[in-house]
């Protein structure tokens, strides 16, 4: 199925320059990378496209690598009970100079929320996307989560983001206070059912 | 689709035209419907702009319950990551572990043991009545019918009840392994799950016929709130949401996984019967029938089940090789896909969630246009949404 699809898009869209991912180790998925600048043409076409018919996006997964962030769009036929992986690779730019690509709100409107989402959390600017703000964080947050280099922020309206003194210690203390007590917890266990046993023996003896 | 930013400059004038009188203009009022509401079953916030008792727009406001769970997972090993999957979808947290579970055996080539896949199919299966009856409960909460939420709540404790003994844990189970699931059930207990599947056939008749059959219940549900089936799928719907919009799909028949393909039964879809095809009561029909479905799903796990080894075998540290994998799996309230990606380490690259209940409450803006404010609490409550999944 691949193969068709990698086909059909490299003969449709000029520039497409689909590119079929075989999995690494034999298992997992297939995937089909496409040029990040005609994202928004290879989508009209495949869900046009009267072969496959890709009617659901089922989500946009954003991939922090160290070189460049990957969109993986999770494409689904549900009248030919189909599923593709699309993937396109960006730089991976700076906090003030997203990564940019085509946003497909235009093709389905799923979209809306998941480019939100990627947006929010991998920091990629979709353009044309009607109402690009932050989704799931504050809309006043800083930085993007998923990316690998992220650090959480101290401060976020004057309110320390996890103060020590907020942390639960309890299971912590609970086990060095088992340590310091009980000393090695295994082997008090096993004398203590030892003892039982002795002590259960010697009562049925008395009787 | 008018965006919030539109709406906003449409405040800004106060004098419309009329005729060929100036006239004011009546502000719309903005409500704010949540985070703290009951009729949005969780922390919901929707802003909505009201003309008199008729919603102009509404804008669903997420992340409340934001715990970053992707983030954890890439810190964490795969066994490590079950219980942090389990307080996603908290209701129904048996078919949140399957998916994962069997998203990591795909890229393992675990095999799963016999008795195993009966048991998940039998768990996953009891899971979706109890989700769908704390649906059934606080949708007629929501309606303004009190007493079926008790109905509701008696059976369900039955099956928590089960987990609990299997589990340990009421909601949040660990329950479901890679390899298989934890423990093994007892005979005792497969007679305990007959008894009820033969007790709760007769009463889930009893229920539908007194909510779903009510005058005001229809009255309110039906012709309210319509998905049709092309924006079911421009918005991506699934689960009782699209099947309610008329489509027969349900991934245990047309995508199979487990031994789901070994087992008899239908896909119920909404016909409109009571108003128009993917209206709230199409929508609430279906989840009965589906209920009806699962019960005959587990009678033949039942008479299915053999003897053998719960789980299978699986190393003690678990390396998934290097790739990546996108499963979906149905779930009570629509498709749940993981998207994990591996570089052959210990802990999971990058691991996705594709969340049903997040894509539900992106439709709301599309069909809360032209509804009442009451058929809000409706529509909100047909769809059927848990936060602790919406938010991740």
């Amino acid at each position: 199925m691949h193969n068709q699809i990698a086909e059909f898009l490299n003969k449709t869209i000029s520039g497409s320059n689909a590119v079929i991912n075989l999995p690494v180790a034999t298992v997992g998925d297939s995937s089909i990378t496409v040029e990040a600048a005609t994202i928004l043409e290879v989508c009209k076409a495949l869900k046009a496209s009267s072969e496959f018919q890709f009617n659901v996006l089922q989500v946009i997964t954003g991939t922090d690598y160290a070189d460049r962030i990957e969109l993986s769009y999770v494409l689904a036929s549900f009248s030919k009970n189909l599923e593709l992986i699309l993937k396109a690779k960006l730089p991976r730019g700076d906090k003030f100079n997203l990564p940019k690509i085509n946003s497909v709100v235009s093709v389905w409107s799923a979209a809306n929320f998941q480019e939100r989402e990627t947006y929010d959390m991998i920091g990629v600017d979709f353009v044309g996307h009607p109402d690009l703000r932050r989704i799931l964080c504050p809309y006043d947050w800083d930085g993007f989560p998923l990316r690998k280099d992220y650090i959480v922020q101290e401060k976020y309206l004057d309110m320390v983001v996890d103060p020590p003194e907020k942390n639960n210690t309890a299971d912590q203390m609970f086990g060095k206070r088992l340590k310091e007590e009980l000393g090695d917890p295994k082997r008090v266990s096993a004398s203590w059912k030892d003892s039982s046993a002795g002590e259960e023996t010697e009562a049925k003896d008395g009787e | 689709m008018t965006t919030h930013t539109e709406i906003i400059n449409a405040d800004m004038e106060d004098k419309i035209i009329l005729g060929d009188q100036e006239v004011l203009k009546s502000d719309l009022l903005t409500l704010n419907m949540g985070p703290q509401h009951p009729a949005t079953h969780g922390v919901l916030r929707v802003e909505i702009k009201t003309d008199s008792e008729i919603v102009v727009d509404a804008i669903p406001h997420i992340g409340y319950l934001h715990r970053c769970f992707e983030k954890h997972a890439e810190n964490l090993d795969y066994r490590g990551v079950i219980p942090f999957v389990d307080r996603m979808d908290y209701l129904a947290a048996m078919s949140m572990e399957w998916g994962y579970a069997l998203a990591v055996e795909k890229m393992l080539g675990t095999e799963v043991p016999k008795r195993a896949e009966y048991i998940r199919i039998l768990v996953a299966e009891l899971q979706r009545i109890a989700s769908h009856l704390v649906f059934f409960g606080t949708y007629a909460i929501d309606i303004g019918a009190f007493t079926p939420f008790l109905y509701a709540f008696q059976d369900r404790e039955e099956i928590l009840r089960l987990f609990e003994e299997l589990s340990g844990a009421r909601m949040l189970y660990n329950y479901i392994w890679i390899g298989g699931v934890w423990n093994d059930i007892s005979d005792d207990q497969l007679k305990r799950v007959e008894t009820f599947c033969n007790k709760f056939e007769v009463e889930l008749k009893k229920y539908h016929d007194l909510v779903g059959q009510n005058k005001i219940f229809i009255g309110r549900t039906a012709n309210v709130g319509i998905i049709s089936e092309a924006q079911a799928f421009d918005y991506g719907a699934t689960g009782p949401v699209l099947r309610g919009s008329g489509v027969k799909w349900d991934l245990r028949k047309n995508r199979t996984y487990g031994m789901y393909d070994k087992f008899e039964f239908d896909i119920p879809v909404g016909t409109g019967e009571k108003g128009t095809v993917g209206d709230c009561w199409d929508r609430y029909h279906v989840r009965i029938l589906e209920m009806f479905e699962s019960v005959k799903i587990i009678r033949q796990a039942l008479a299915g089940i053999e003897a053998g080894p719960v789980i299978g075998k699986v190393p003690k540290i678990i390396k998934v090789p290097a790739g990546e994998i996108y499963l979906r799996t149905e779930c009570p309230r629509g498709e749940l896909g993981y998207h994990l990606i591996s570089d052959g380490g210990k802990t999971p690259y990058r691991l996705k969630v594709k969340s049903s209940c997040f894509t539900h409450v992106s439709i709301l803006p599309e069909i809360a246009p032209g509804l009442m404010i009451a058929d809000m609490v409706a529509t909100i409550g047909s769809i059927d949404i848990v936060l602790g999944e919406v938010d991740r």
